[in-house]
């Protein structure tokens, strides 16, 4: 039964992948906005969290109250700042990558002027 | 009656275990895992039993799964990413097959504890490390310097290096809590019918029909979840790809 004609399933192949568009399949599902605004949200609060808990261990070893949890505290919003500018800058590439969601956003754009 | 939303995330031994001091018991947790784990194997094994050139639908499946990873590590990761596939195909199939196995009722989702979810965290983060020094040496460490003046390299470095920190507690606590949270509103949901239903009997019988409408919000949420677990298991792959590609090609690759 496998037995059939490679040629006819390799044109087929070519003729599928031309109407489905060379790179249909690739990227994943459109992230949801739910999904963005947990990914921001987490990525900022991480970074302070982090910040905050180094500078406290670094504090309790070294006995220096309050220093190293203020200006580490600081650093760890930066650096969720930082964070989050990152991640807007993959969606972004992303959202410019796959096609689809680019005529969409540009729709919504011409709708609202 | 139990009443409680979180007592579904509770972990009990099964066979209780210690050794050297430590608990080591063998869970539902453990058990789920395993189940997980065997159920994933036996998939894949079984659909790429058949080695057919037009595929059965199993074997479609999963070489729909293969493209799909191959896909996303080639686009987030480049050619020398794909040396990866084995570890991330490994962790999108355990981390989709646990969400999914979850949302059986009944079960036990092994992905809203948070050790699971900052142990794979932590697995990922430290392969990160790993090919980064392998593969660069010390100026794996460059990841740290952006271009920047001298004088704001002071306060731009240890931000980087929080920065990076960050990542296993983001990745971890994302996937935690989206299973947490959907879990916990579903079994809230599913309370709101039977109180409803108790209290319209014993007060006002005319509005028991009215507790089923809960009913129709949580097969609602029932199809968010199921979209929920699959994006989940995607976010966490790809953001392993994005971290592996960073030490692959340091900062010249985007």
């Amino acid at each position: 039964m496998p037995r059939g004609e490679p040629e006819d399933l390799r044109s087929l192949g070519a003729r599928l992948d031309a109407v489905r568009g060379a790179d249909a399949r690739k990227g994943g599902p459109p992230p949801t906005s739910l999904g963005i605004a947990f990914r921001f949200g987490t990525e900022l609060g991480a970074a302070v969290f982090v910040g905050a808990g180094l500078g406290w261990l670094l504090d309790r070893f070294l006995h220096t109250s309050p220093i190293f949890l203020i200006v580490l505290f600081c650093l760890g919003a930066a650096a969720g700042i930082r964070n989050v500018m990152r991640a807007a800058g993959e969606l972004n590439a992303q959202a410019a990558s796959s096609p689809a969601t680019a005529v969409t956003n540009d729709d919504d754009d011409e709708e609202e002027k | 009656m139990a009443m409680n939303p979180m007592e579904q995330f509770e972990v009990k031994p099964l066979v209780p275990l210690h050794i050297g001091g430590y608990d080591v018991s063998f869970t539902n947790q453990s058990l789920w895992m395993c189940i997980v784990v065997a159920a994933c194997s036996a998939f894949l094994v079984y659909a790429g039993a058949s080695r057919r050139l037009v595929p059965t639908r199993a074997q479609s499946m999963a070489e729909i799964g293969y493209e799909f990873v191959a896909n996303m590590i080639q686009s987030a990761a480049g050619e020398a990413g794909l040396k990866y596939f084995p570890f991330i195909f490994t962790i999108f199939m355990f981390v989709l097959l646990s969400n999914f196995f979850g949302l059986l009722p009944g079960s036990f989702t092994v992905t809203s504890q948070i050790a699971v979810t900052f142990a794979l965290a932590a697995v990922v983060v430290l392969t990160v490390i790993l090919t980064g020094f392998l593969r660069h040496g010390l100026g794996f460490l460059k990841l740290f310097v952006p271009k920047a003046p001298i004088y704001l390299l002071v306060l731009l470095v240890p931000i980087e290096v929080i920065s990076f920190l960050t990542r296993p507690i983001s990745l971890s606590v994302r996937l935690f809590a989206n299973m947490l949270a959907g879990h916990t509103m579903l079994k809230v949901f599913a309370s709101f019918v039977v109180l409803l239903g108790a209290t319209a009997v014993s007060r006002t019988p005319w509005f028991a029909p009215l507790s089923i409408a809960p009913l129709f919000l949580i097969v609602a949420i029932t199809a968010l979840e199921i979209l929920v677990a699959f994006l989940q298991a995607y976010v966490f792959a790809i953001l392993t790809c994005i971290y592996l590609s960073e030490a692959l090609y340091l900062h010249d690759h985007h």
